[in-house]
Parts: structure tokens; sequence; C-alpha cells
């Protein structure tokens, strides 16, 4: 039901005016209504609140990293987590939905995205699943990622899209950005409060001195800072059951009408030469015991003319 | 393509922030060595005052554009005027600040114009009539080399204080771009709020239930100080930051934390330091009550000097410190903090 820029999507669905009107108008969600007052003439499917959480999958941070020869991140495909920074993400989707209904949708694209880590995010609470999955996408820059998620998202006909701060493993941060510039959608980065009113999401983002607000109209892209909420919930024993059953799509490049040379590494403009271990020295000078400690603390900093 | 090199501020409330000089001093320095022409770009609110102090790190020209509109919506407008700007112009790179907006802006650019954008640098210079960069991988573990190929204008986004900001330059000319139109779907900012409180002294307050230590705004910005003291779970509890605050007034710095300290919200979240915090390079960094786990030490490991204060002799942070002391931080930072006060009064 989400509405993007004409140039950019034919999908116009029925049914999402009334719908974002009727809730705004309300204030309720959709859920807590007694079954009577639900408008009749509206198309159900259609009409739902549509969360996708844009998930990562990236190595378990306990595993040591090394690059192949190829220059890219040595894989183990067995070794997969949650992007640890999705985690708070896909925390703050549900309750999103706990206060407004409509359905969770976990997004992933990876060359052979494994389902371990998709299977987590369905057991914690998630509606249903997509990866995009092709050999065509190894090697994919920031650039490509955000094309193929753009394009999966308009797929999804996506209302509110949430992302992380940034991977574990690349730190880009920037896969938000540039998939919102893909889909013609504005971007709300950063943020440590989430609200959807009606047809409009505000976040708030801290500052140096207190925070700043945002607002734009949905469809918009949400990017999460980690301080949102401090602990993610645990997949209970009944959410890992019912996650086996939860629908859970693989597409491909063709699904989305991607072209393979658009992806991969052909087509990223970024190359890596080569790569050298940290050796830093340091003095390593310890002393032991309280007394005098603060004495030689201060004289170091001025024999170093740091004071 | 042209072998200009550009750096795009950054303004916070009309006021410069401090990555935009370093940015505009490497612009300068790398276009010399291609023998391109070198601009800084400042936008928004104080875009025009700014213009001297990027001026003078030594680029060619300085190119400012103040209108409203850049400080009521989130990057579009800045991006609109820098993907016209880029595509006119043709400057072989740009450089951003790795910050929100930086990123935010990279991104966007990136995807409009079909570039390729290279994040978290730390390092640039030129190789070969290419830019050859350096970037941190795996927590720091690792330092990739990275370059560009094809052609297209190249995006750097580098982190803060990746580069030293010079002052060297005069006589750079000023140029006024035009204004912006308003975005049709634009994200509207307001703000900044809940600033009442904010006063020049570190203080108590309650935070979702808990006490929280504040410390005051000009010890909050970890990124852009010089001195850091950083506490950890061995602090105690959020009472126990105001030593660790009158430390680093006395010091001059910032205060830091682990992460424990703001997932409990002793401290508010954005000083929390390492692999999913801030990322710091200051001259000193000072560990109080941190036992120094590979999360943290991603953060920190390149400051300049670290002296860890910890009452285990086997914590980690002592296998990566200059000066360690075994040894109880409630008795040695008020001492030290004394003799700080001491030396600065006399000198
Ligand atoms: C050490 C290293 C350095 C790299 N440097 C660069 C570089 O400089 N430039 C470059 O273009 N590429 C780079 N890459 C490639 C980069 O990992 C991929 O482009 C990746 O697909 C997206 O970048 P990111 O991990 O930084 O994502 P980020 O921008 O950090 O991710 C932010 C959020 O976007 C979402 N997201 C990101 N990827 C996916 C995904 N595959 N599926 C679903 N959601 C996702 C998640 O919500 C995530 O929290 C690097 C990779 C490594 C391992
Ligand atoms: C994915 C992931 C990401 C993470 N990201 C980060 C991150 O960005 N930053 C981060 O910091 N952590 C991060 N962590 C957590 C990290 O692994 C450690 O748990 C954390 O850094 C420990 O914090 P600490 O040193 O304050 O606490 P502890 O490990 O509990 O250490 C407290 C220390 O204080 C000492 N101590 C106690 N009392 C005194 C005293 N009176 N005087 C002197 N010393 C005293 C103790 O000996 C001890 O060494 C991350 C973890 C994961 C899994």
């Amino acid at each position: 039901m989400a509405r993007y820029p004409a140039t950019l999507t034919a999908a116009n669905k029925q049914g999402y005016n009334e719908e974002k009107s009727f809730r705004g108008n309300k204030g309720v969600p959709r859920q807590s209504l007694p079954p009577l007052l639900a408008p009749l003439s509206l198309d159900l499917e259609e009409s739902t609140l549509k969360i996708v959480v844009c998930m990562k999958e990236t190595p378990s941070t306990e595993v040591p990293k090394s690059l192949g020869a190829d220059m890219r991140l040595a894989r183990n495909p067995g070794d997969t987590i949650i992007n640890p920074f999705d985690e708070y993400t896909i925390e703050e989707g549900l309750r999103q939905q706990e206060k407004l209904g409509g359905d969770v949708v976990i997004l992933t694209m990876g060359p052979g995205a494994t389902t371990e880590p998709m299977r987590r995010a369905l057991a914690m609470g998630a509606t249903s699943g997509v990866l995009v999955s092709d050999t065509a996408l190894a090697g994919s820059d920031a650039v490509a990622t955000g094309r193929v998620l753009a394009a999966a998202l308009k797929k999804l006909s996506a209302d509110l899209v949430l992302f992380g701060q940034s991977s574990a493993d690349a730190y880009g941060g920037i896969v938000p950005a540039i998939t919102a510039e893909f889909m013609g959608v504005p971007l709300l980065s950063f943020a440590t409060k989430v609200e959807v009113e009606g047809n409009a999401v505000t976040i708030e983002r801290e500052a140096d001195v207190g925070y700043t607000k945002a607002t734009a109209p949905l469809p918009a892209l949400v990017s999460i800072a980690k301080a949102i909420n401090n602990n993610p919930r645990y997949p209970s024993m009944k959410g890992i059951m019912s996650a086996k059953k939860k629908p859970l799509d693989t597409w491909t490049l063709a699904d989305l009408g991607l072209d393979a040379g658009t992806v991969g590494t052909g087509a990223a403009k970024e190359r890596v030469t080569g790569a050298t271990p940290v050796a830093t020295q340091r003095r390593r000078e310890i002393i032991t015991g309280s007394a005098g400690a603060a004495q030689r603390i201060f004289d170091f900093l001025v024999e170093n003319k740091v004071i | 393509m042209t072998n200009d090199i550009w750096a795009v501020a950054e303004l916070e409330g009309g006021k410069l922030k401090n990555i935009s000089l370093q940015l505009a001093s490497k612009a300068a320095q790398l276009a010399a060595a291609l023998g391109g022409q070198s601009a800084a770009v400042a936008l928004g609110q104080g875009a025009q005052a700014a213009a001297a102090a990027l001026g003078a790190t030594g680029v060619n020209a300085v190119l400012v554009s103040e209108s409203d509109i850049y400080d009521t919506y989130l990057v579009q407008p800045a991006t609109d005027v820098l993907a016209q700007l880029i595509q006119q112009r043709q400057p072989k790179a740009v450089l951003l600040p790795a910050t929100v907006t930086g990123r935010d802006v990279a991104g966007r650019l990136a995807a409009r114009l079909g570039l390729g954008v290279e994040y978290n640098v730390t390092s640039a210079d030129v190789a070969e009539g290419e830019i050859a960069m350096v970037v941190p991988a795996f927590g720091g573990q690792l330092n990739v080399n990275a370059t560009f190929a094809g052609d297209g204008t190249r995006l750097i986004l580098a982190r803060q204080n990746a580069f030293a900001a010079t002052k060297t330059g005069s006589g750079t000319t000023t140029e006024t771009l035009p204004a912006p139109a308003a975005p049709a779907n634009g994200a509207k900012i307001s703000g900044p709020f809940g600033t009442e409180g904010a006063t020049e002294e570190g203080h108590m307050t309650t935070v979702n239930g808990h006490p929280q230590y504040v410390p005051p705004p000009s010890r909050s910005n970890v990124e852009e100080a010089a001195i850091i003291v950083s506490g950890g779970r061995g602090v105690g509890g959020p009472e126990g930051f105001a030593d660790l605050d009158a430390l680093a007034q006395a010091l001059g710095g910032a205060v830091g934390s682990s992460r424990p300290v703001t997932d409990d919200e002793w401290l508010p979240h954005h000083h929390h330091i390492g692999q999913t915090g801030r990322t710091v390079k200051p001259e000193l960094y000072i560990a109080c009550g941190i036992s120094g786990a590979v999360q943290h030490q991603a953060g920190m490991q390149t400051s300049k000097y670290i002296i860890a204060i910890n009452k285990d002799k086997d914590a980690p942070i002592f296998t990566f410190c200059d000066l360690g002391v075994v040894g109880d931080l409630k008795a040695i930072i008020p001492e030290l903090t004394k003799l700080v006060q001491d030396y600065k009064a006399s000198h």
C-alpha cells in the first residue's frame, strides 16, 4: 500500500488513503478495535501497515577475521549472525507493530545467504522474511546493496523501512541513504525514538546537547541508533517453533528486474589493493600500588608534553 | 574529470565542526599533488562566516551557500546542490566527514550520480595519479589499502582526526552558490529540544528511573577532544563519574566510557567509545576501571598515549597501554586532579 514517487513505481494501490486517515483520526491501532467496527469494505491484505526491517548477516564477532586472496572478507557460511545493530532494529520493528498493528517483514540480501539469522529474526516475532540471493551479488559494494534493497522494498510496497546504524563488519552506515535515494523517499537517520502518527513518521536524534526531531511522510526509511532500546528480545521456545512455519521467500535479481551488470564485483568502483595487520608499539610501563601512582601519571603527562 | 579536490564542511547550529578544517587541509594537499584546484564547500547557516577559517587551510576557493532551506530539511537540499555542482565541474574527489550527515549526503550522491564511495578512511595520499587510502577493518586489527577504478568523481568519507588541520593559505576566493529549492517530500527538522537543563556544570539527573551523571556540553564531545578521561564499570556507578569529570575539566578534556556504562545509563549514550560507539583518536586516553575488551579497544587504540588505571593486574588493557597503574581509581583520580590543577594554576 505504500506510495512511491510516480516516476519510480506504478504501485499506487487502493485502500491507502482510507486506512491512513482511519488510523490517524482515531489515534488507535486497528488491532485493538472490536471486529464490528473494522471497515468492512477494506481489503485487509492491502491495508495493513507494512514494516520492513533490513537485516544484514555478518560474521560472528567471536571469529577472527581475515581477507581472502580476492581481497574480500573470507566468509564462513556457518558462522553468520544477525548484524548486532540490526537486533535493535528488529526489536524496534516489533515494538512498532505491537503499537500500530500490521506486519514486520525481514529483508536480507547476500550472495548465498544462510537462513539461520533469518530464522532467529522470525523467532523473535517477525511475520515473514525475504532473502534476495544471487551468485551475481558477490562482491557488491554499498551502492549495489542499496540498489537491490530499494528494488526489493518497492516490490514489497513497504510503508516504514527500518535499518541498523551500521554493519558490524564493514561499518559503512551508508546503505540506508543509498537505498533512500534509489527509492526517492526520505530517510530519517540515527533515530533514538520513532513515532508513527497518521501518515507521517517522526524521529528523535541525540545532539551534543539535547536532541533534534525530524518528520517525514510515509513511505519513509528510518535508521535506528543503538541507543534506542537496550534489550532486544530473545526468541521464546514458542517463537522458535512457530518460526519454522513462517513464510520465507527467496528472490533472485531477475525477480527484481535488475541487471547482473549493475551489482557485484564488476560494478564496484572501490578497489582493495592490500592489507597489513596493525601493530602499535606501546611502552607498557606498569607500576603497582595506588601510593605514588598519581605523581607518576602526572610526571608522564609533563614528560610527554600532554599538559 | 578534472584533478580538483573538494572538501565538504559540516556546520552544526551555525558553528563549523573541527573536521571541516581537517578535510579542507587535506583537499588542498591532494589537489596540489595532482596539479588541480582545491575547494571547500560550506552549506547552511554560518557558511559565510566559516569561509575565512576554511580559506586559511590553503584551499584555492571556498564555495558558500546560506539558506533556511538547508536547516529546515535533512540532507536533501545539500545533496541537490552538491550533485549539480559535481556534474558541472567534475572534481576528481570529494572529501566528506564520516558523520551522520556526511554519510547521508555521500550515500545519496553515490546513488544519484553512480559514484563509488570509500568510507571510514583514515589516510589519503596521491600515488601514480590516483588517490590511495587506508581504511581500518575488523575493529582495527587490519589496515586495508584501497583505491578507486574507472572514472567518475570519487567520494571519500573520512574519520574524525584522520587528517591534520593546517593553517597556510590566504587570499582564497569566495564564491556564493545559488540557494536550493525545498525538496518535494523532504524530512523536516526541528529543535534542538531538551537543552534547558544544559549548564556548564556536570550534574546528576534521572533517566528512565535510573540515576545518571551528565557532564557539561564542553566535556561531552569525545570525537573532538584532545584528551579523554574514560570510565568503565570499575567506576562503580554514575556518581563516580563526577571525579572523572573533574579530572577532565582540569585537563581540558572530555569524559568517555565503555559500553556497559551507557547501557546502564550511568552516562548519556554519546559518551560510549568502541566498536559500537564513537571512534576517537585523542593525544591522551586515560582508561579508568575499563578492562580493555577488544570491542572497546577498537574505538580508542589509535590514541597517541594510553594510560590505564585498573585494580586487576591481569586486565587486558595493560597489554596495550603506555603507562599502566595497578591500583584503585577512587584514590588515584582525585589526587591526580589536584596535581594537574596546581600545575595549571602555576603555569
Ligand atoms: C572491511 C570492509 C570494508 C568495506 N568498505 C567498503 C567501502 O568503502 N565502500 C563500499 O561501497 N563497500 C565497502 N564494503 C562492502 C560492504 O560490506 C557492502 O557493500 C555491504 O553490502 C554494505 O555495506 P555496510 O556493511 O557498510 O552496510 P551499512 O551501511 O553499515 O549498513 C547499515 C544498515 O543497512 C542494512 N543493510 C546493509 N547491508 C544489508 C544487506 N546485505 N541486507 C539487508 N540489509 C542490509 C542493515 O539494516 C544495516 O544495519 C566493505 C566491506 C568490508 C568487509
Ligand atoms: C558486539 C559487541 C559490541 C560491543 N561494543 C562495545 C563497545 O563499543 N565499547 C565497549 O566498551 N564495549 C563493547 N562491548 C562490550 C565489551 O565486550 C565489554 O563487555 C565491555 O567493554 C566491558 O566494559 P568495562 O571494561 O567497563 O567493564 P568490565 O569488563 O566489567 O571491567 C571493569 C574493570 O574495572 C576494574 N575495576 C573495578 N573497580 C576498580 C577500582 N576501584 N579501581 C580500578 N579498577 C577497578 C576491574 O578490575 C575491571 O577490569 C561490545 C560487546 C559485543 C559483544
